[in-house]
C-alpha cells in the first residue's frame, strides 16, 4: 500500500512536470498563426507509413546509423504496452502481470530489447567519440544522459528473466526500470527527445508540396513574416520537433560551401526565440539577414528531414517580410527594376525574343494546330547559349512530327521573385501569364526550364489554373522511347546504338530532381542515346545545387572565387572523371560553366538536348 | 516671367542649372517671357555671378537660415514665400535629386500643376507644349498645363546641353531677396553630408572600353590588351574568369556579378559571351566582338564581329590606330 501511494506521488510529480513543459510549447503552437494543412491525406498515409513506420528517410542516408535508430524506434514501439502494464500494476489500478497473453508477449519483446540495446550503443558511441560534424561541434551530455536510461530500461527489462520477482533485487531492478521511466519522461519536452512524442504528428501535418508557400493575401495585408509573432503554427512545431540529426546541415549547399547559413541554426534559433517569448523580436535579428540571403531555395534541408520539418516556409517567409520592408539585397533591386520594366531577369527588350522565334522559325501557338505550347523562359528568350539546346529540342520534336507553338509574348514566370520573397512581384508577373495562357488554352506545356516546371505547373494552381506542364527531358524520353530501337523492355539498351558509350556525368537540377522527382528520364535518354554516366555525388533527387537558385544567379558578386556553391558543385562533377557534363537547366549551365572557366578547366558541357539531338 | 531655380553647393553651381537657363531661354522667345533665376542657399552670390554673365533678365539671391543645410520643408517654404513675391509664369528646374525631393511638394502646396522630366519645349497651335518621355520612354507626350500660372516644370538631365545657354552682352543684375519662413515648420533635421567612398576604377563612366576573356589565356597576354587600350586611350575591363584568376582587379569586372558598363566603345577580346556577362555591356553604343568562335554568343549582340586569332587581329589594329 504504502509504495502504491509512493509510486503515484512520483507519477503525479514526473508527469506534471511533463504536461507543464508541454503545455508551454502547446500554448505557442495555438498562439501562431495557423498554418497547419490536411490536404492529401493519402499522401500523407503513405508517407507517415514510410517516414515514421519504416522510417525510410531516416535510414536512407545514414543506412548503419539509421538501421540502429530504426531499432530503438521499433523497440519503443513494441514497449508501449509493457510499459502500460507495469504501470497499470505500479499504480495499483491492475496487474496484468501474470496473465497467459503478457507472458508471450514479454518473451516476444526479448529480440527487440537486443535490437536496442544494440542499437543504442552503436549510437551513444557514434556521438560520444565519432562526433560527426552534423550533430553539432559539442558532446550533447543530455543525449548521453538520455542514451544511457534506454540502455536502462533495457538491461533493467532482460534482468527480470533472471531476479526472482518479490526478492529485494527483483524490488529495486523494478524501481530502477520505471523510476528510469519517469525520468525521462521529464527530461525529453525541454530537449532534441520531445520528438519522440511530436515527430509522427510533425511528419503527418507537413504540406505534400515541398517548399509550400501559400500566396500571401494583399486585401489581408499579409506581408510576410516579420517577427517572432508571424510565425506559422506549423514553423513553431517544426522548432519543438527537430533532433538536431544536422542531415539539413550537411546537406545544404550553402553550408557545403562554407556560408554562415546552416538549416539546423535557423530552427535552433526558433526554438530560442520562442522559448525565450521574443515576439516582436525580427527574423532579421533572429536569424541575420545575410544568412537569409544566402538559401537557393534547393531545397535540401526539407527534403531530408526525417521528422517534417519544413525550412523553406521560414526561409522565404522572412524574406518576405524583409522585401516588404524594403530591405532586400542590391543585387536583388536590380533584378527587380528588370522584373518590374522589362518582365525578364536580364533587363533585356523582348525584341531579342522575337528575333530568336522567327530565326528558328517558330509559329505562334494555335491550339487548334499545335499539340504543344513550348514555354521559352528567359534563358530560352535570351540567352543564345540556352537558345542552342532549344533548337535541339525543336529538330527532335521536328524529327518525330510533334506540332508546336510559342506564346507571342512571354513575360518572366515568376520564379525569381517568388522564391526571393518578392511576393507582389510574383502575383503580378504570374497573373498577365496565366491570363495570356488561358486565351491560348494550351492542353500541355514544354520547357526546358526546370524553373519554369515547377512555378507554372505547380505554384501557378494556387491561382486555380491548373495545366500539364512537362520538362523536355521527360518529353523526349517518351518521344523517343519506340524509335527505330525495339519495343522490347529493354529500353535503355537500344538496338542501334554502337561503338563504344561516351563517359559523361549528369548534374540533377534541383527543381527537376529533387522538386519535380524526375530524375530516372533524363537518365534513360543519355543512356539510350550512347552515354554511360558516372554518377556524382549527390545526384538523383538529392542533388547538390549549382548555387543559381532563390535569386543567387545574380548574388556571386561579393563571394571570393573558390567558395561559391558553384565551385564545389563543379569540383564533384569534376572528380567523377568524365570530360563531358550533361545539364537540363539553363541556369545549371551558367552557373556550373562560370565555375569551369574561373577554374580554367577544359570540361565539356552539353544540354541534354543537344546531346540527344546529335545522336538522333 | 521664367523663373529658374538654380542648384548650388557653396557657391559652386550644379551644371544642370545652366542646362535648364538654356531651355527657359527657348521658352522665352516662344512665350515672350524673360527668363530670370533664383539662386538659393547660402554662398549664392559665388554662383551669381556665373549665371549673371548669361543672357538672363536678373539673378536673385535668396539666403535665409532655413536653406541651409537643405531640408524638403526648408526650401518648399523660403520658395513658396519667394514666387508669392514675384509671380512667374513658368517656374523650371533641373530634374536633380534635390529637385525630385521638394519640387512635388512645393507643387502641392501651391496647388499648381508640375510637369517632370521634359526633354523639350514647343509652341504647337499657338500653345507651349513641353514634351516628355512616357512608358519607359517608349513614347513622347505634348503636355500643355492647365489652370492658373505659375507652372512647375523640370527639365530631364542631358535633354539641353549647357553650351547653349546663350551669353548676356552684359552682366545681369543681381538682387538680393528676402523670404519669410516659420523655422519650427521644418521637421526634418539632417545629419551632416557625407561621400561615399569611391569606387578606384569606375567604368560605369568610361567613354572607351577594352574587355578581355578567356580567349587571351595567359596573364602576360593581358598587356597586348592594354596596348590596345592606350592607343584607343579606352579603360580595360574584363569578363569574371579573368578578374577570378586575379589577372586583372575585381573592379574591373563586367557583368551581373560585376559593373554594368554603357561606353560608347566597348571591344570584347575573347569573350565569348555569356548571358552574365552581356547584361552588364548590353547598354555599350557600339560592340566590336574578336573571338575564334564563330559560334560565340558574343557576336549575337556586336555591331562589328572579326572571327580570328585577337593576338594577330589586335596588333593589327594597334597599327591602325596609330597610323
Amino acid at each position: 500500500m504504502m509504495t502504491t501511494i509512493v509510486f503515484w506521488l512520483l507519477f503525479l510529480t514526473f508527469v506534471s512536470v511533463f504536461a507543464a513543459q508541454v503545455a508551454r510549447r502547446v500554448r505557442l503552437i495555438a498562439a501562431a498563426p495557423n498554418t497547419f494543412s490536411l490536404d492529401d491525406v493519402p499522401f500523407r498515409i503513405r508517407r507517415f507509413a514510410t517516414d515514421v513506420i519504416l522510417q525510410k528517410r531516416t535510414i536512407q542516408e545514414r543506412p548503419v546509423a539509421g538501421l540502429m535508430h530504426a531499432f530503438v524506434f521499433w523497440g519503443f514501439v513494441a514497449f508501449a504496452l509493457y510499459t502500460t502494464v507495469e504501470f497499470l500494476y505500479g499504480l495499483g489500478i491492475v496487474d496484468l502481470r501474470y496473465t497467459a497473453w503478457f507472458g508471450r508477449y514479454r518473451i516476444f519483446l526479448a529480440p527487440f530489447a537486443v535490437a536496442v540495446l544494440v542499437g543504442i550503443t552503436y549510437l551513444l558511441i557514434r556521438r560520444a567519440f565519432v562526433r560527426p560534424i552534423a550533430l553539432g561541434t559539442h558532446v550533447s551530455i543530455e543525449s548521453i544522459v538520455i542514451a544511457c536510461f534506454i540502455a536502462t530500461l533495457m538491461i533493467t527489462y532482460l534482468l527480470t528473466f533472471r531476479l526472482e520477482e518479490g526478492t529485494l533485487a527483483g524490488r529495486i531492478n523494478w524501481w530502477v526500470h520505471v523510476l528510469v521511466i519517469l525520468a525521462f519522461l521529464a527530461l525529453i519536452p525541454a530537449s532534441k527527445h520531445f520528438h519522440l512524442v511530436i515527430s509522427p504528428i510533425t511528419v503527418f501535418l507537413k504540406s505534400p508540396e515541398l517548399g509550400n508557400l501559400p500566396n500571401l493575401d494583399f486585401e489581408k495585408e499579409q506581408v510576410g513574416l516579420e517577427t517572432v509573432k508571424d510565425l506559422g503554427s506549423k514553423s513553431v512545431l517544426d522548432a519543438f520537433t527537430c533532433v538536431e540529426c544536422g542531415r539539413c546541415q550537411v546537406n545544404c549547399p550553402a553550408w557545403g560551401a562554407g556560408k554562415e547559413l546552416n538549416p539546423k541554426a535557423i530552427i535552433l534559433q526558433t526554438q530560442d526565440a520562442l522559448l525565450a517569448g521574443d515576439r516582436e523580436k525580427k527574423l532579421g535579428e533572429v536569424y541575420t539577414e545575410k544568412v537569409l540571403w544566402q538559401c537557393t531555395t534547393c531545397g535540401a534541408c526539407e527534403n531530408q528531414c526525417p521528422v517534417g520539418i519544413e525550412h523553406l516556409p521560414i526561409l522565404i517567409g522572412s524574406r518576405r517580410g524583409l522585401v516588404s520592408n524594403g530591405d532586400a539585397p542590391e543585387y536583388l533591386g536590380a533584378m527587380y527594376n528588370n522584373l518590374e520594366r522589362r518582365s525578364n531577369i536580364w533587363g533585356l527588350g523582348y525584341d531579342q525574343r522575337a528575333k530568336f522565334v522567327q530565326a528558328a522559325g517558330l509559329e505562334t501557338f494555335d491550339a487548334a494546330r499545335h499539340d504543344v505550347l513550348v514555354w521559352l523562359g528567359c534563358a530560352g528568350s535570351f540567352d543564345a547559349d540556352f537558345q542552342k539546346s532549344l533548337r535541339s529540342l525543336f529538330e527532335i520534336l521536328r524529327a518525330r512530327q510533334v506540332k508546336f507553338g510559342v506564346l507571342a509574348k512571354e513575360r518572366c514566370n515568376g520564379d525569381p521573385a517568388k522564391r526571393t520573397g518578392n511576393e507582389y512581384m510574383f502575383q503580378e508577373l504570374a497573373n498577365a501569364n496565366i491570363e495570356d495562357l488561358k486565351a491560348a488554352a494550351p492542353k500541355k506545356i514544354l520547357t526546358s526550364c526546370p524553373h519554369c516546371v515547377k512555378t507554372i505547373g505547380s505554384d501557378y494552381r494556387k491561382f486555380g489554373y491548373a495545366v500539364e506542364v512537362v520538362h523536355s527531358s521527360v518529353f523526349v524520353e517518351e518521344l523517343t522511347r519506340h524509335g527505330s530501337a525495339s519495343l522490347s523492355g529493354e529500353r535503355s539498351r537500344r538496338t542501334d546504338v554502337s561503338g563504344p558509350r561516351q563517359t559523361v556525368t549528369f548534374h540533377d537540377p534541383c527543381y527537376l530532381g529533387r522538386y519535380g522527382g524526375k530524375v530516372d528520364e533524363p537518365r534513360e535518354l543519355i543512356a539510350r542515346f550512347g552515354g554511360a554516366i558516372r554518377e556524382p555525388v549527390r545526384n538523383r533527387d538529392n542533388p547538390f545545387c549549382c548555387g543559381a537558385g532563390g535569386g543567387l544567379l545574380f548574388a556571386d558578386k561579393e563571394e571570393e572565387p573558390g567558395s561559391r556553391i558553384s565551385d564545389v558543385r563543379f569540383k564533384q562533377l569534376r572528380d567523377t572523371g568524365a570530360n563531358t557534363v550533361v545539364t537540363a537547366c539553363p541556369f545549371c549551365s551558367i552557373m556550373l560553366k562560370g565555375a569551369q572557366a574561373s577554374a580554367g578547366a577544359d570540361t565539356q558541357f552539353v544540354d541534354l538536348m543537344t546531346f540527344v539531338k546529335d545522336r538522333l | 516671367m521664367i523663373l529658374v531655380i538654380a542648384e548650388q553647393r557653396g557657391g559652386r553651381l550644379n551644371r544642370a542649372t545652366l542646362e535648364t537657363i538654356a531651355a527657359a531661354q527657348q521658352l522665352a522667345a516662344i512665350a515672350s517671357l524673360p527668363v530670370s533665376v533664383l539662386v538659393p542657399g547660402a554662398g549664392a552670390a559665388g554662383a551669381a555671378g556665373e549665371i549673371g554673365a548669361l543672357q538672363v533678365k536678373e539673378v536673385i539671391a535668396v539666403d535665409n537660415a532655413a536653406l541651409e543645410p537643405y531640408t524638403p520643408d526648408g526650401f518648399t517654404a523660403a520658395l513658396q514665400d519667394a514666387i508669392g513675391q514675384l509671380s512667374p509664369t513658368y517656374v523650371l528646374l533641373p530634374h536633380t535629386y534635390q529637385t525630385r525631393d521638394f519640387a512635388p511638394k512645393l507643387a502641392a502646396r501651391m496647388d499648381r500643376a508640375l510637369i517632370t522630366d521634359v526633354t523639350g519645349v514647343k509652341s504647337t497651335g499657338g500653345q507651349t507644349a513641353f514634351v516628355r518621355p512616357m512608358f519607359q520612354g517608349k513614347l513622347t507626350a505634348d503636355v500643355t498645363p492647365q489652370g492658373s500660372a505659375p507652372y512647375f516644370v523640370t527639365l530631364q538631365i542631358g535633354a539641353y546641353r549647357a553650351d547653349q545657354a546663350a551669353k548676356g552682352a552684359a552682366a545681369a543684375p543681381v538682387r538680393a531677396l528676402a523670404v519669410k519662413v516659420d523655422a519650427s515648420a521644418i521637421r526634418e533635421k539632417p545629419e551632416a553630408p557625407f561621400q561615399q567612398a569611391k569606387q578606384a576604377v569606375d567604368l560605369s563612366q568610361a567613354e572607351r572600353i577594352v574587355s578581355v576573356g578567356r580567349g587571351i589565356k595567359e596573364q602576360t597576354n593581358i598587356a597586348i590588351a592594354q596596348k590596345l587600350a592606350e592607343a584607343l586611350g579606352a579603360e580595360i575591363a574584363a569578363s569574371r574568369p579573368i578578374c577570378d584568376a586575379g589577372w586583372l582587379p575585381m573592379e574591373r569586372q563586367v557583368g551581373s556579378s560585376g559593373q554594368t558598363v554603357a561606353p560608347k566603345l566597348y571591344v570584347a577580346l575573347g569573350i565569348s559571351g555569356a548571358i552574365q556577362h552581356l547584361v552588364g555591356m548590353k547598354g555599350s553604343s557600339t560592340v566590336v566582338a574578336i573571338n575564334k568562335d564563330p559560334d560565340a554568343p558574343i557576336f549575337e549582340i556586336a555591331d562589328y564581329g572579326i572571327v580570328g586569332d585577337l593576338f594577330e587581329v589586335v596588333p593589327a589594329i594597334i597599327d591602325a590606330v596609330k597610323q
